[in-house]
């Protein structure tokens, strides 16, 4: 054991440590969420905020359930969030590849004035965006929720970025093999842009089934709600249902923390992303 | 995990049943109370059924409505708000009240003299009813006994008077080590851009009342809130504010008085239920103290509109009218905690055995004869709400002096009204 | 002059499969971003108190009011100084966890998913526990402060200090997410590159700076993009924690839109501060992309 191995192991044990302890630090309130869930109203409303409940109940659970259809509602959320995240998957590819690897007159420029289409906060463009909805007759349905969420700036952008970094010789290999525009994308480009893929995948999902404002003035039947709305129940102009309210947040969490769980192994080192072995 | 909705429809459906959408943002725990409600109407109605329907509260219903009437497909009937009353009316998407009603079934005079008046003066956008209360809140004291016998203070004579109010905090206020450990009073102080920046200046208009005050003149020409009445009441308000050092007490008021750092708060009666549940809390609810001129208090409400796109107006208005019966608002306040809206229900036997056995209830409903509203103020409402937030704010919080931050609200809020009278007629 | 004749048939041959690829992103964001855009552009020259279905035409008037509103210029600068605060510390903190989590270290999943928890969750639960954090008598700020002898803070009702408890509060919220991109950029960073630099001797920090640093830099001006935009959005945070307060301090760009379209009635006013937001915010993107412009046209 010499002064270098020991050196590096303590490196080791401090980063470890940093990092649990940062872990800590950012994991802290959702755990509290969770223990909430289950605390009676007494537990909930004190000071400093207790962590163990006193009690434990599964009440709140049953009272959210019974205040509104919310398996209705996951089912809701769960297929916009996917048909968006499939969505978007395909079109961002598309105008990324495009914005990355073709050139065309007016590309950077058409490029950047979408990117600005990131900088207008919704609450402005909600509701003209909503008259075109009337429009279409899409009111209360599900292409109300799902196509306007199949364009996406933040997505085309990150993807772009991802394709940006691959190099241009694989392209130029493969339509020397014969390889038309679309099968360099399918074939080279989008095998090797997984972890952005994946990025891109959590993100969208998380984004749709987060989503509250969209959702609320597209939505008016009971049938068509979303678990966003559903959870807005539990708060009125003066009170706060706070054990059905923490006990509605945490189911609805869950999903997107599992759908992150699984798909954090498209990012993590160890997929050979050879391929570039030449 | 697949819980069907299907079970939503209770009551069978004759043919040639209407059915009216009624939108509401009840919270979640009083919807069963709404749903018995509506089914009491439907067995005095059976041709009708009115379908409550949930919207997420403030801004989101008036997000919802705004969509609604835009695509044509606004309720029949809705809760609305008194602040944006100009703006709805202006459009013309609702009914005015006396359009709705024919002569067999219209409002006697009786039943409105009956409604409290400070409700009935909301309900009306200058001069004209729009819509109809349907349930009211109010703010009454509340007060943690333990913590009063703890000072020495007697829990059955609370605080009668401003002065009495401020002594009570200064003795209920501990602070150990330079640590805040105890409040007295909870003044409800909040970010005047935030949330309860409008709540902090619905709380505070009792206090301008007791002073003999107001929000604005008759005529509607300038604001009244920095008479010498205004001062006061703010001067009150930052004096108990600073003995407390209140600006160091940054818990929510509801879960310091839970775990017993509180010992007195403005209230109303929604959380009746919540106190209710939690154990080992020894609570009353007190009347406001009087003030130096008269006892005063201010009430809120929840308003019934009919929208003009409704293809029944008629049945929707039987519903309105149905509500103010006395004996279904007993019923109502008996079921969901809020309070009646007209006084005659305090003489239905039930209500009156039911307030017997619920004392703090009792006690917001005793106020609501005192209770009074501020004079109408029919253009730039928010906007003049916000100017006086502003100041109370920078009087407490900031500890600026009150008659000067008064004044420099009032001439914001003067140079508004001042622009509101050159263009007054309102857009067809 | 061969490089621009090639250029040239290129931009010819690739228009049509341009149009191919982008066809749905186009047709989708015509329906409903483009339009929704210029309808509120077109609304900004108006007062619409949206009930109703006319909207009167009043010319430059709501952007001159911006520009002579005091309350519009100090909510700008309360949002430029939150996205100066937040911004490089985001950026920082997540470069490095990303860094970090690459290297060897049990229970990486867990700890990622950790990192995650806080974009995912409620931000009213968040500020529940937050507001105890930074309760100025018994939180856990001030007690642990008290450890070292520094005296209380109170964060939330200071005007000097809730700026900064909100910008501990928003870089918690969202660090996760840069953490999630910087580690996709990562991965993108072929192995060969710094098994080559260790033959050749070059130690972990170069590695880092010669290599990692530069290879990620399409990554980097992507998560700084979208973290400037994202700051200069923030919403929920400063809803949750301080509501605007104390006393006007942290009232940013999104509040002060929001509250003139939903509470005052002024949709046409609304939609000029968010143009003007939108001004500020394009003119700060192009001057990042000017100051990175090695990093956009990279090529490998």
């Amino acid at each position: 054991m010499n002064a270098r191995s020991v050196i590096r192991l303590l490196g080791t044990i401090v980063l470890h440590v940093v990092m649990y302890a940062l872990a800590i630090i950012a994991v802290a309130p959702f755990l509290w969420m969770v223990l909430t869930s289950f605390k009676e109203l007494g537990d909930i409303l004190t000071f400093p905020p207790s962590w163990w409940p006193k009690v434990f109940i599964w009440q709140n659970y049953v009272d959210a359930f019974d205040a509104a259809p919310f398996g209705r509602y996951y089912l809701n959320s769960l297929v916009v969030a996917f048909a968006v995240m499939a969505g978007q998957m395909i079109t961002c590819s598309m105008a990324a590849y495009a914005f990355a690897r073709l050139h065309f007159w007016g590309r950077n420029v058409l490029f950047y004035l979408f990117l600005g289409t990131m900088m207008i906060p919704g609450q402005v463009t909600m509701i003209p965006s909503f008259l075109v909805l009337h429009w279409l007759g899409w009111i209360d349905s599900y292409p109300a929720l799902i196509v306007p969420g199949l364009a996406s700036a933040f997505g085309t952008f990150l993807m772009r970025q991802f394709f940006l970094t691959i190099p241009r010789d694989l392209d130029d290999a493969a339509s020397i093999d014969g390889c038309g525009k679309f099968g360099v994308l399918w074939k080279i480009i989008l095998p090797l842009a997984r972890p952005a893929l994946a990025t891109l995948a959590v993100f969208t999902f998380m984004g749709v089934f987060n989503d509250f404002l969209w959702a609320l003035i597209v939505v008016s039947s009971e049938d068509m709600r979303t678990v966003q709305l559903g959870l807005a129940i539990f708060r009125d102009r003066y009170q706060t249902d706070w054990g059905q309210l923490m006990a509605a947040s945490v189911t609805s969490t869950l999903p997107i923390l599992v759908v992150f769980f699984f798909a954090q192994k498209y990012f993590i080192k160890g997929i050979t992303l050879s391929g570039l072995k030449d | 995990m697949i819980l069907f909705a299907g079970c939503a429809k209770k009551t069978d459906q004759h043919p040639g049943t209407i059915t009216l959408s009624f939108w509401h943002s009840t919270v979640s725990s009083t919807v069963p109370a709404l749903n018995e409600l509506t089914a009491k109407f439907h067995q005095e109605f059976p041709d009708i059924e009115v379908k409550p329907q949930y919207v997420p509260t403030g801004d989101a219903l008036i997000q919802k409505l705004i969509t609604s009437v835009q695509s044509h497909t606004a309720p029949d009937i809705s809760w609305i708000h008194a602040n944006f009353l100009q703006d709805i009316v202006e459009a013309d998407a609702i009914y005015r009240i006396d359009e709705l009603q024919s002569p067999s079934d219209s409002l006697s005079q009786a039943d409105l003299d009956d409604i409290y008046p400070a409700l009935l003066q909301e309900s009306k956008w200058r001069g004209t009813m729009y819509s109809l209360p349907m349930e009211a809140t109010g703010i009454g004291l509340l007060c943690n006994k333990v913590l009063f016998r703890k000072a020495g203070l007697d829990p059955e004579h609370p605080p009668g008077s401003w002065a009495d109010l401020r002594e009570c905090s200064k003795r209920l206020t501990v602070a150990r080590d330079g640590k805040l450990e105890q409040v007295g009073l909870f003044v409800p102080v909040f970010p005047a851009s935030g949330p309860f920046g409008d709540w902090m200046v619905w709380q505070f208009y009792p206090f301008l009342f007791q002073a003999g005050g107001d929000v604005i003149n008759k005529e509607q020409t300038h604001v009244l809130y920095n008479s010498e009445a205004g001062v006061r009441a703010l001067t009150l308000w930052k004096d108990i504010y600073s003995d407390e050092h209140q600006s160091s007490f940054t818990i929510d008021y509801e879960v310091a008085f839970a775990s017993g750092k509180l010992a007195m708060a403005l209230d109303g009666p929604w959380n009746l239920p919540r106190w209710r549940l939690i154990k080992g809390l020894d609570w009353q609810i007190a009347p406001l103290p009087a003030g130096p001129i008269k006892r005063a208090t201010i009430v809120g409400g929840e308003y019934l509109a009919v929208f003009r796109q409704s293809r029944h107006p008629r049945e929707a208005w039987q519903f309105l009218r149905w509500m103010l019966r006395p004996d279904v608002q007993a019923f109502w306040s008996m079921k969901s905690g809020y309070l009646p809206v007209r006084s005659a229900t305090s003489r239905e036997p039930a209500y009156q055995k039911f307030l017997e056995e619920n004392p703090p209830l009792k006690a917001y409903v005793d106020q609501l004869q005192v209770a009074q509203a501020p004079s109408p103020v029919d253009f730039f409402g928010l906007r003049i709400s916000r100017h006086l937030a502003e100041a109370i704010e920078k009087a407490t919080l900031g500890g600026a002096d009150p008659k000067t931050v008064l004044d420099e609200a009032a001439a914001k809020s003067d140079a508004l009204l001042a622009g509101a009278a050159r263009n007054k007629s309102p857009q067809p | 002059m061969y490089r621009e004749l090639t250029n040239a048939r290129r931009n010819r041959s690739d228009w049509l499969s341009a149009l191919a690829f982008l066809s749905p992103t186009l047709v989708v964001s015509g329906a409903f971003v483009v339009f929704p855009l210029l309808f509120s552009f077109y609304l900004s020259f108006h007062t619409w108190n949206m009930f109703s279905s006319q909207a009167t035409f009043v010319g430059l008037d709501n952007y001159r009011k911006i520009a002579t509103s005091e309350e519009f210029w100090a909510v700008l600068k309360n949002t430029a100084v939150y996205t100066l605060g937040t911004v490089p510390v985001n950026m920082l903190i997540s470069l490095l966890i990303a860094y970090f989590l690459n290297k060897k270290l049990a229970g990486k999943r867990l700890l990622r998913t950790a990192f995650f928890t806080p974009v995912v969750m409620s931000s009213v639960a968040a500020a529940v526990i937050w507001r105890w954090v930074y309760e100025p008598n018994f939180g856990l700020l001030n007690t642990v402060l008290g450890w070292f002898c520094i005296p209380a803070v109170n964060w939330l009702n200071d005007p000097a200090a809730a700026m900064s408890a909100l910008i501990v509060m928003g870089v918690w919220k969202t660090f996760g997410v840069n953490m999630v991109l910087f580690s996709a950029g990562l991965q993108g960073i072929p192995d060969h590159y710094y098994e080559a630099a260790e033959i050749d001797g070059a130690g972990r920090w170069s590695r880092f700076w010669y290599i990692t640093i530069p290879l990620l830099a399409p990554t980097t001006f992507f998560v700084l993009v979208m973290s400037v935009i994202g700051s200069f959005q923030v919403f929920d945070t400063v809803y949750v924690l301080t509501s605007g307060g104390p006393l006007g301090t942290t009232k940013v760009l999104v509040f002060y839109l929001y509250e003139h379209a939903f509470k005052f009635f002024e949709m046409g006013y609304a939609s000029a501060v968010a143009y003007v937001m939108f001004a500020i915010i394009f003119t700060l993107t192009m001057l990042q992309t000017k100051y990175l412009k090695q990093s956009i046209h990279y090529s490998a």
